[in-house]
C-alpha cells in the first residue's frame, strides 16, 4: 500500500480551502466592517455625508457576509 | 454478564472522565486568546465556552464514526482494551496538566487505545495506514501548520484593511468580533473533542455487545452525556494553562486575537466535516502563533512554543504505553470488572494526589515570592 493511496487526499484538500476561505475570508470581511463603521462615524463627523453613507453600506453589506458565511459553515457541518 | 455490565459502566463513566479532563485541560485554550486580549473577563469567557462545547458536541459524528471504526478494529476490541486506552489517555493528561505543558487530549486517546490495543491483539488488529496515518497522523501535521498560515495572512490582511484608523474603534470592534470567534472556536472544540468520547464509548458498546462492529454510531444518551462532560470540564477550568496560551506565547493584541481565533474555528470546523480527529491544542497553538509570527518574528517566545511542540511529539507513544502498562497491569486481575475497579482506585488517588500538591503550590507560590 503506497503513501498516496492511504490519505484521504480529496478530503483534506477540501480542508484546506475551506479553511483558507473561511478563515481569510470570514476576517477580512470582519475587518471591512470595522472600516465601514469606523469611517462612516468619521466622515459624518466631518460633514461629508455622502462619504459616510458609502462607508456605512460596505460596513452593513461585510456584517452580512460574515453571518451569512458562519450560518452556511454550520449548517454544511451539521448535514 | 453481571461483571461484563459493571465493566462496561466503569469503562463509560471512565469515558466520561476523560472527556471532563479534556474539557478541563484543552478549553483552556479556547478562552486563553479572548481573556489575553482582554475581549472577556475570565469567568465569563469559561461559562461561555462551557455553553458553546456543549452545543459543539450535537452538531456532526464525523469524527465519532472515524475513532469507532478507522483507527482500530472494532471488531477484536474488548472492554479492557478501552479501559487501558482511557486510562492511558487520562494519566497523560494530568501529568502535562500538573507540569502545565499544553498537550494533545487527542492524540493521548488514539495514543492510550492504540497501545492497549496493541498489547491485547497484536499490530493486525490496529489501522496503521489509513487509520492511523491517513486520519491521524497527517491531519496532525497539516491542521497546525494550515491554522499558522491562516492566522497569518489573516492578521496581515487585517491590519492592511484598518491599518490606518484610529486605534480606539479597531481594539473596540475586534474585541466585540472576539465574542463571535471566540465562540465558534468553543463551538469547533466541542463538535471535534466530545465526538472522540463518542467514539469510544461507541467501541466500548460494541465491545459489551450492545452496538453492531459494522455501524457503531453512537446512541443519543452517549453524545448528550459526552457533551455534558466536556461542557462541565471547560466550567471547571484549567487556570495554569490559560497563562502558557494566553501570554506567554506571544503578547497579542485584539486583532490577532481575532484572527487566531477565526483561523483556529475554520480548521477545527473544516477538518470536523472531513472526520479527522484533530488535536484542538495544536491547531489553535498554531493560530496563535501564526497571528504573532506574521507581526513580528521576536514577538512570539520560541522557546514556550519550543516545550509545546515537544509535548506534542511525546503524546502518542507516551499516551500509548501508558495505556498498554494499564491494560497489562488490569489484565492481571482476570477479563472481570476486579482489574478496572483498582485502577480506577489508584487512578482517583493519583489524580488526587496531583490536585493536592498543585493546589498546595498554587497557594504557598506567591507567598514564598513575597517573602
Amino acid at each position: 500500500m503506497s503513501f498516496a493511496s492511504i490519505v484521504d487526499w480529496d478530503a483534506l484538500l477540501t480542508v484546506v480551502w475551506a479553511s483558507v476561505a473561511a478563515g481569510v475570508g470570514v476576517t477580512a470581511a470582519y475587518g471591512l466592517v470595522i472600516l465601514g463603521a469606523t469611517r462612516a462615524v468619521d466622515l459624518g463627523r466631518a460633514g461629508r455625508s455622502g462619504e459616510a453613507l458609502l462607508f456605512g453600506v460596505v460596513g452593513a453589506l461585510a456584517i452580512v457576509a460574515v453571518f451569512a458565511a458562519i450560518v452556511f459553515g454550520i449548517v454544511v457541518l451539521s448535514e | 454478564m453481571e461483571g461484563e455490565l459493571l465493566t462496561v459502566i466503569i469503562v463509560v463513566a471512565t469515558a466520561l472522565a476523560f472527556d471532563f479532563t479534556n474539557g478541563f485541560h484543552d478549553t483552556a485554550n479556547v478562552v486563553a486568546t479572548s481573556i489575553s486580549t482582554r475581549a472577556m473577563a475570565p469567568r465569563i469567557a469559561v461559562g461561555y465556552a462551557a455553553v458553546l462545547n456543549f452545543a459543539g458536541a450535537f452538531i456532526s459524528l464525523e469524527v465519532a464514526a472515524t475513532v469507532a471504526s478507522d483507527v482500530v478494529d472494532p471488531g477484536s476490541i474488548t472492554l479492557l482494551v478501552v479501559f487501558g486506552g482511557l486510562v492511558g489517555a487520562i494519566a497523560w493528561n494530568l501529568i502535562t496538566w500538573y507540569f502545565g505543558l499544553p498537550s494533545s487530549s487527542s492524540h493521548a486517546l488514539i495514543g492510550g487505545i492504540v497501545g492497549a490495543m496493541l498489547v491485547a491483539q497484536g499490530p493486525d488488529s490496529i489501522f496503521f495506514g489509513e487509520g492511523i496515518v491517513g486520519k491521524v497522523m497527517i491531519p496532525a501535521l497539516v491542521a497546525p501548520t494550515l491554522a499558522f498560515l491562516v492566522g497569518g495572512i489573516s492578521i496581515l490582511v487585517l491590519y492592511r484593511i484598518v491599518g490606518r484608523l484610529r486605534p480606539g474603534p479597531v481594539t473596540g470592534g475586534f474585541r466585540g468580533g472576539q465574542i463571535v470567534s471566540g465562540g465558534l472556536l468553543a463551538l469547533a472544540h466541542g463538535t471535534n473533542d466530545a465526538q472522540k468520547t463518542m467514539g469510544v464509548i461507541a467501541l466500548a458498546l460494541v465491545a459489551y455487545g450492545s452496538l453492531p462492529a459494522g455501524d457503531p454510531t453512537p446512541p443519543f444518551w452517549v453524545i448528550f452525556s459526552a457533551a455534558l462532560a466536556i461542557a462541565l470540564g471547560t466550567y471547571a477550568g484549567g487556570w495554569r494553562i490559560i497563562k502558557t496560551m494566553g501570554s506567554r506565547i506571544h503578547k497579542m493584541d485584539s486583532a490577532q486575537g481575532f484572527a487566531a481565533q477565526g483561523a483556529g474555528a475554520a480548521v477545527i470546523l473544516a477538518s470536523s466535516h472531513g472526520g479527522f480527529p484533530l488535536s484542538t491544542t495544536h491547531t489553535i497553538s498554531g493560530a496563535v502563533i501564526g497571528s504573532g509570527a506574521a507581526k513580528r518574528l521576536s514577538a512570539v517566545r520560541w522557546g514556550v512554543a519550543g516545550n509545546i511542540v515537544t509535548a506534542w511529539v511525546l503524546t502518542l507513544p507516551a499516551a500509548a504505553g501508558i495505556g498498554a502498562l494499564t491494560y497489562g497491569v488490569t489484565r492481571i486481575f482476570g477479563t472481570g470488572a476486579g482489574g478496572p475497579v483498582i485502577v480506577s482506585v489508584l487512578i482517583l488517588a493519583g489524580s488526587a494526589f496531583l490536585f493536592t500538591k498543585r493546589a498546595q503550590q498554587s497557594v504557598s507560590g506567591p507567598a514564598a515570592s513575597e517573602a
